[in-house]
């Protein structure tokens, strides 16, 4: 797909610390290889977000749900534990549960009528006689499992490879961040029907890249920061700043344009809000401490956790997950997260003020969308030129001050470096990036980790 | 619940509602929407109005206050959302949508609240001044070398006034199982 057959494949990404520049190669958004390393390298070792538990709140409820292509039931049995199976029946592979949602403690597969328990034990094969040592074979004809479940604060994460690392030490520093969110609201959060499920023309990185690019926001979302004026906010990239937390995870820290409901409180929220909002902040500090409750509340976040999953602490809290169905098409899913025990007036606050913001009927989001489906259209024009040096994207914004040893900023790219060096890792390219000139002491020393 | 409740008129406000006014009005309401004249849409509106579009999971009864949704406007995000789309800078829509919208299967019936009463008995409570409209759609959209299909139902609250009827409620609900890609409602549905 584009690539010049004369030139030798180029790597995926260029590094230089001479030249200052980090620029990433546009077959990593166009090309089936591409595409299929990520299904069968990353899709298929790591671990992967999944769901919320409070989507399955009571004992045989279920979702299905696709990860990396393959369908899967999320379900709690009738005993209360949570499982995710291969939506795929053991006989000859019919997809076993056609419902979205629901609850059942049986599912039965329409074809053969085979039927199984919601722990995945079989619990019905028709003429069963007709098998050999019919006990065994029973025994060994139970749904599948994924290889790999664990739940960090309510969040539950799969993987399809029996031997990733166990689930904290792949979040790292990104588990603390998914810790401050359930620590949010006294009782904890929970996810709430009226899920936004849709589709974009674009590369999952691209929009993994969008959320860590704080630069975009004034130029894309100049009528938003208009209405966010209008209605008394000022908005500002003063002391905003971007944070690289390894294993591909990244944080943008946000306070210039950081109203959230019951957190943050701006002019638009109305009085009894800011009210409510002052109280929540001393309950907070109360049952935190200042140093914690500090962290938890007066800073908006965006986390991304490599390579699904986007928590966006704006506005509100939404949970986004990202499934690459093709090389330019990603399907979304995102669900609202809320505080169990909310009053209907902050509530109905909430959701307003989210979807104004999030989600494709937004007044922000399509721009992004927009936004990304233009680069995917966009980056056609040096496909396959005969000038590969051309054909790279550059994510080099900020470096100067890298080298420095300077923090860098939300509008910087240094977010974005720190994912695509995992990503190239990831999809196990021999030669997938090129370092030029030494990588700076700041840098090897972490720097950009918060 | 009535089977099929599919009648010419409806009484509302003292005044009688005939299912070719109702029509004439989303009519007149998909061509301004067509030729993107949202000044004379939102002239359609009573003032403190509301704009709804649910999730495509939907169910009958959902709150959008209690239950995420697409679009959720009050009033003044919904003069926000019009003095969006008519900037330029409004970037999903720069260059617009071109859209052709088909407008059927119109159904007039009064409005009617559940109300709690004090001994704790709900009981269905006709409101008077505004009445609902059902009716179906199809919004072909072209943009961007693509052509893509909204369908779904209206579930509107209409005023009758002097100047003739507006909205108090306009919600569209999608019949689809998701929105197809590069589908996004960045326009009004
Ligand atoms: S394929 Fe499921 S019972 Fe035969
Ligand atoms: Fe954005």
């Amino acid at each position: 797909m584009g690539s010049n057959p004369r030139t030798a494949p180029a790597p995926m990404i260029v590094e230089d610390w001479d030249q200052l520049t980090f620029r990433v190669n546009r077959e990593a958004y166009r090309s089936a290889e591409v595409f299929a390393r990520e299904r069968g390298w990353v899709w298929m070792h790591t671990w992967l977000y999944l769901g919320h538990e409070t989507e399955i709140p009571n004992p045989n409820d279920f979702k299905a749900r696709t990860l990396g292509g393959r369908p899967l039931i999320f379900c709690r049995d009738t005993a209360g534990e949570v499982h995710a199976f291969l939506n795929s029946c053991p006989h000859r592979g019919t997809v076993l549960c056609r419902e979205n949602e629901g609850s059942t403690r049986l599912f039965q597969c329409f074809y053969h009528a085979w039927t199984f328990r919601n722990n995945g034990e079989v619990a019905a094969i028709p003429d069963a006689g007709a098998y050999e040592s019919t006990d065994e074979f029973r025994a060994s004809m139970g749904l599948r499992s994924v290889p790999r479940l664990e739940i960090h604060e309510g969040f539950v994460f799969i993987s399809f490879d029996p031997d990733v690392p166990p689930l904290l030490e792949h979040l790292g520093d990104a588990a603390d961040y998914m810790s401050m969110i359930e620590q949010q609201h006294v009782g904890g959060m929970t996810t709430l029907p009226g899920t936004q499920l849709y589709g974009v023309r674009g590369n999952w990185k691209l929009a993994v890249e969008n959320a860590m690019d704080g630069y975009h926001f004034a130029p894309t979302h100049n009528t938003f920061v208009g209405y966010l004026r209008e209605s008394g906010y000022a908005v500002t990239d003063d002391n905003q700043y971007a944070y690289n937390l390894g294993n591909g995870h990244g944080l943008l820290v946000l306070t210039g344009h950081g109203g959230r409901i019951s957190m943050i409180w701006e002019p638009r929220f109305g009085e009894d809000e800011r009210i409510r909002t002052d109280a929540h902040r001393a309950e907070m500090t109360q049952r935190l401490g200042e140093q914690r409750a500090h962290h938890v509340a007066d800073e908006s976040h965006i986390l991304f956790v490599f390579p699904n999953l986007l928590l966006f602490d704006i506005e509100g809290l939404s949970i986004r997950q990202l499934e690459p169905v093709a090389p330019d098409q990603t399907d979304v899913r995102a669900w609202q997260l809320v505080p169990r025990n909310e009053d209907p007036e902050t509530r109905a606050l909430r959701m307003k003020t989210v979807v104004s913001f999030v989600g494709p009927g937004g007044l922000a989001t399509p721009d992004d969308i927009e936004a990304y489906e233009a680069v995917q259209r966009g980056i056609q024009a040096t496909a396959g030129s005969g000038l590969p040096e051309l054909d790279f994207s550059d994510m080099s914004r900020g470096m100067a001050d890298e080298v420095k040893g300077v923090q860098g900023r939300s509008i910087d790219e240094g977010a974005m470096r720190g994912f695509w060096r995992h990503w190239v890792d990831a999809i196990g390219l021999d030669d997938g990036i090129e370092v030029n000139g030494e990588r700076p002491a700041s840098f090897l020393s972490g720097r950009d980790v918060r | 619940m009535t089977a099929i409740d599919n009648r010419s008129s409806v009484e509302c406000a003292g005044r009688t509602i005939t299912r070719q006014e109702v029509e004439d009005f989303l009519y007149a309401e998909a061509d301004l929407l067509d030729h993107w004249n949202y000044d004379g849409w939102l002239a359609l509106f009573e003032s403190g109005a509301r704009y709804e579009i649910p999730t495509t999971d939907y169910r009958p009864g959902w709150s959008p206050h209690e239950t995420g949704s697409f679009v959720d406007d009050d009033w003044p995000l919904l003069l926000a959302r019009v003095k969006r789309l008519k900037s330029r800078k409004a970037h999903a829509e720069n260059p617009h949508s071109r859209t052709h919208r088909l407008v059927s299967n119109v159904r007039l019936s009064a409005h009617t609240a559940s109300v709690n009463s004090t001994n704790g008995t709900e009981h269905a409570e006709s409101t008077e001044d505004c009445f609902r409209v059902a009716a179906s759609f199809v919004v072909h959209r072209a943009r961007d070398g693509r052509f893509d299909a909204y369908v779904g139902w209206y579930e509107h609250l209409l005023v009758p006034t002097e100047d003739g009827l507006r909205f108090r409620l306009r919600r569209s609900v999608l019949g689809h199982e998701s929105l197809a890609a590069g589908a996004r409602l960045s326009f009004i549905l």
